[in-house]
């Protein structure tokens, strides 16, 4: 029962995605058929992927295109990575803080959401130019990134705790620290996973976007050079497809290590599954 | 109990402002600038961006006007694409899940790899490079804000109360009116929730896929330039229209969530 569960949930996403890829197939060969230069517009996928496995060297210093985009991503992931990671530590402090303290959630919170409203990714150059370097520069924008959803998001499920359940806790005489450590720092966590969820893919957005301002190695830095057409439009194809497929896994990891961490996540999804 | 209320209010008002005031304070004597290691000249003083902006409002409005429509015309298609593949996704329940996972999973693909992209996509739409621009600025903002439409609009489509989907069974109603009747008016909170992520980031968007398009016009293409000129004064002033675009936004759309949502409320 259970399988058979899973399986049809599994084909119907394969079914969306090969609909996709024959739209794409579609779409380039009319492109392919009307256009002067398809490469730029909408190649077939397999010369993309087949240009991603090409043994040829593309640059002077004989890296291919699998090489080259590896090595740009290890050089813009690992910042998005530290920024995140900073972003989020500092997110659920401040979260920790807003809930022991009033006077500093009556503080922090507008300024919470007023920073939600305000486009960061806008704000990008100034921050580059304020940090004089682009590593640094990516890792501060994708740790403010960060930085707020995890902290509203954590927030809310340190409130989401029913009044009951602080009775039974006071009532059994726990203290503060035990309240947190037992009770609401477990329960927020699917809410601190969601702030995480929506946090990773923008702050490896934020990362790629940093790198287009300015030249060095980074995935955004090839982006636009081969977009100027001082490379090959494949390592542009490459590198979009590369990205799309990174930010979604992102996405997707979070949501394994929640399950890793959260004993009753896992509990919860097998009752779940038993009832149907 | 009255004395109590006011004392929230001040507390509530009063604290955040007191901080804003102290940041603005710090700022302008340059304490600020110290603390983060630059000068006046990347980090202008308040006063002086506040100058800048009040001398330069007329040339700033065409700029502002070119994010505008690009920011609302984005909003607008994704958050309608977005509803329509929700109600497709609540009618064909097994294959819309799928679908909507997909959308989902497209929110994920970094922006900036999608705006050169649909700029590419629209290179023959028109000759005008005002309008194939504008056409492929609005396309990456309409995909931004697709998404989180499409899944809250599922989510309010198919989660009615169980009794009154029973209630519309027991009356013989059909599936169209039990659509619109019921199915519909209680997805109107679930949109405005959709709305309440997709406006700040339609915003990003505008400004993002400015710095990619062809055309040299806009909010975000104004504070890249100005920054690769040097002009950092300049630069700030457009940063905080971006601010204070996005934040205005957020305003009239809380506004007209309370309007339309005010019968919910009280009941």
């Amino acid at each position: 029962m259970l399988n058979k569960i899973k399986s049809s949930k599994g084909i119907v996403t394969a079914v969306w995605v090969l609909g996709l890829i024959v739209i794409w197939e579609i779409c380039a060969f009319i492109v392919g058929a009307t256009q002067r230069t398809p490469v730029n517009v909408l190649p077939h996928l397999y010369p993309i992927i087949g240009s991603f496995f090409d043994p040829k060297p593309i640059t002077g210093s004989g890296d291919t295109i699998a090489t080259l985009v590896f090595s740009s991503a290890a050089e813009t992931l690992s910042r998005a990575l530290i920024g995140f990671v900073i972003g989020m530590l500092l997110g659920y402090a401040l979260a920790l803080f807003m809930h022991l303290s009033h006077i500093v959630e009556k503080i922090a919170f507008p300024y919470l959401m007023i920073i939600q409203m305000i486009p960061i990714l806008g704000m990008a150059p100034i921050v580059l130019s304020i940090t004089g370097d682009i590593s640094s520069a990516r890792i501060v924008i994708a740790a403010i990134l960060t930085f707020y959803p995890v902290s509203t998001n954590t927030l809310a499920g340190f409130k989401s705790v029913g009044r009951e359940r602080h009775e039974l806790m006071k009532s059994y005489g726990a203290n503060k620290f035990q309240l947190y450590v037992k009770m609401l720092i477990p329960s927020a966590m699917s809410y601190f996973f969601t702030g995480l969820k929506i946090s990773a893919p923008m702050a490896i957005t934020a990362s790629i976007l940093v790198d287009t301002l300015q030249g060095g190695n980074g995935l955004g830095c090839m982006l636009s050079q081969s977009l100027k057409g001082s490379m090959t439009r494949f390592v542009f194809w490459d590198i979009v497809i590369f990205s799309a497929v990174i930010g979604v896994l992102s996405f997707y990891l979070m949501g394994v290590i929640e399950r890793a961490i959260s004993p009753s996540k896992r509990k919860v999804k097998k009752l779940n599954n038993g009832k149907d | 109990m009255k004395s109590k209320a006011i004392k929230n209010v001040l507390t509530t008002v009063g604290l955040p402002v007191l901080f804003g005031a102290i940041i603005f304070v710090l700022w302008q004597t340059k304490v600020l600038h110290a603390l983060f290691g630059t000068d006046e000249i990347i980090l202008p003083l308040p006063t002086r961006i506040g100058s800048i902006i009040s001398d330069n409002f007329t040339v700033m409005i065409p700029q502002i006007t070119s994010t505008l429509i690009v920011a609302l015309g984005g909003l607008v298609l994704g958050s309608i694409l977005g509803y329509l593949i929700g109600v497709a996704g609540a009618v064909f329940k097994k294959w819309g899940m799928g679908g909507l996972t997909i959308v989902s999973a497209f929110n994920a693909i970094p922006l900036v790899a999608l705006a050169p992209v649909i700029n590419n996509w629209t290179r023959n739409l028109s000759g005008v490079v005002d309008i194939r621009s504008t056409v492929a600025k609005i396309i990456t903002v309409t995909i931004f804000c697709t998404a989180s439409m499409s899944v809250n609009a599922y989510r309010g489509l198919t989660e009615v109360k169980p009794f009154s989907e029973d209630l519309f069974a027991s009356y013989g109603s059909s599936k169209l009116r039990m659509f619109f009747k019921l199915r519909l008016p209680n997805s109107l909170p679930y949109v405005f929730t959709a709305l309440r992520v997709s406006v700040p980031s339609c915003v990003i968007g505008a400004v993002v896929s400015e710095y990619f398009a062809e055309q040299v016009i806009g909010v975000g293409r104004q504070i890249r330039e100005n920054i690769v000129k040097g002009q950092f004064p300049t630069a700030w002033a457009y940063i905080a229209v971006a601010c204070a675009m996005g934040i205005l936004m957020y305003v009239i759309l809380l506004i007209v969530e309370s309007i339309v949502l005010k019968n919910r409320r009280a009941r």
